[in-house]
């Protein structure tokens, strides 16, 4: 190397310009293999990844909502119905209850009915009771007092008309 | 010391074709190339959809960088473009750096940027037939008026050849500077009797420190700066070649 050949300081060489050449050509395909394309795919990976997990937590947020929104819709409908149940319990209710007053004042207008015919027969009866016991004791009081037979037909006819005057009970 | 104004030297030669001169800007550039292959493996290995390394964080925000930047300047259609964008920035960049090992800078050879100047031009080209069609794009050349074909010809021309010498005036001008400077800091060690020779090695106190600033300058930012530069005015003109009525 004592005596190397030294080049011109400004020259044009053709074998520095296609080795050159090809030195770049080479850089850049190494560059390009082993440094872009590996970073822009992990990149391009990541990305990828990052954009699928956003979608999948604008999904799960949607449904959310979306469930959210279904089951208000259900608990109100839910309320609703409840509240038509009760109702509809209460006015049954109400319906039975009339039902009952009713059947129970027509029961017991049938009971006072029957009671007032009841009173009106036990009144007939104790009446014709004490018109037999009036009649005896009349014709008791009668033979006593006479002293003496009269028909049967004569003693029917004096106790009508003693009843008639002692009047009507 | 390398002499002010010498190219890249021969490493060594190849037998063929009547002998083909390998440069140090070559065999830098192997360097870089196994350097890159090397960080892309380590930073690549084992990649997780959640980062928990830390370089995996590094290698996504450097592809994110340059992605966003492709994305910004060409639109999306040019995605492809990122490795390519990306190899013009590291190999400019790290082509820059490697004179911080005492090494040449790969883009202090004008065939570099020559070379890749070519490459974008080619792609420039490539782009403007494929969206004007053969006929469009030879008839681009005379407007608005068939006056101007000359300036529009030296124009097109002028393109690449800017480019590749912006970066490459840039890097060498650096280079050349910071080569005279130590030259001149030497001689004036030497000047103050403040310059030591241990054995065959001469350890100039002038010569520490100083240059360390320029150097960060010269190597450091207007290394980098010239790549991006260089990346930006790719997609700029590719960009703009498609997009051409």
């Amino acid at each position: 190397m004592a005596m190397a050949k030294v080049t011109e300081f400004l020259t044009i060489d053709p074998t520095t310009i296609v080795l050159t050449l090809c030195n770049t050509l080479i850089l850049f395909l190494i560059l390009k293999h082993f440094l872009f394309d590996k970073i822009n795919k992990i990149i391009e990976a990541r990305r990828n990844d990052i954009e699928e997990s956003y979608k999948r937590a604008d999904d799960a947020e949607r449904r959310a909502d979306q469930l959210a929104a279904e089951y208000t819709e259900r608990l109100g409908k839910a309320r609703e119905e409840s509240a038509e149940l009760v109702r509809n319990a209460a006015r049954k209710a109400q319906a039975r209850s009339d039902e009952i007053i009713a059947e129970a004042k027509l029961e017991a207008k049938g009971i006072i009915d029957s009671a007032g015919l009841e009173i009106e027969r036990e009144k007939k009866i104790a009446v014709n009771q004490i018109k037999d016991e009036i009649a005896q004791i009349a014709v008791s009081a009668a033979s006593a007092v006479v002293e003496k037979e009269i028909s049967a037909e004569d003693n029917e006819r004096l106790i009508e008309s003693f009843i008639d005057s002692v009047g009507e009970v | 010391m390398d002499s002010i104004g010498q190219g890249p030297r021969v490493v060594f030669t190849i037998p063929l074709f009547g002998g083909l001169d390998i440069t140090e800007t070559i065999v830098i550039g192997w360097l870089i190339i196994a350097a890159v292959l090397l960080l892309c493996l380590w930073l690549t290995r084992d990649l997780k959809k959640i980062p928990e390394k830390k370089r995996q964080i590094i290698a996504e925000a450097f592809v994110n960088f340059v992605n966003g930047s492709v994305k910004e300047t060409m639109g999306s259609r040019f995605m492809k473009f990122a490795p390519y964008i990306a190899t013009i920035l590291v190999y400019a960049v790290l082509g820059a750096l490697v004179s911080l090992l005492g090494l040449r800078s790969m883009t202090a050879d004008f065939n570099v940027t020559l070379t890749w100047a070519l490459m974008t031009f080619a792609l420039i080209t490539y782009y403007k037939i494929k969206t004007n069609g053969f006929g469009g794009y030879l008839k681009g050349f005379a407007q608005p008026f068939a006056v101007m074909l000359p300036l529009n010809l030296i124009s097109e021309v002028a393109t690449p050849l800017s480019m590749a010498f912006r970066m490459f005036g840039n890097v060498s001008g650096g280079m050349v500077i910071t080569t005279l400077l130590y030259g001149a800091l030497g001689a004036l060690s030497s000047a103050l009797h403040i310059s030591f020779s241990i054995g065959s090695v001469v350890i100039s106190l002038g010569q520490l420190f100083t240059p360390a600033v320029l150097s960060i300058y010269f190597d450091l930012f207007s290394g980098c700066i010239q790549a991006y530069i260089f990346a930006t005015l790719t997609m700029v003109y590719i960009s703009g070649a498609a997009d051409e009525e």
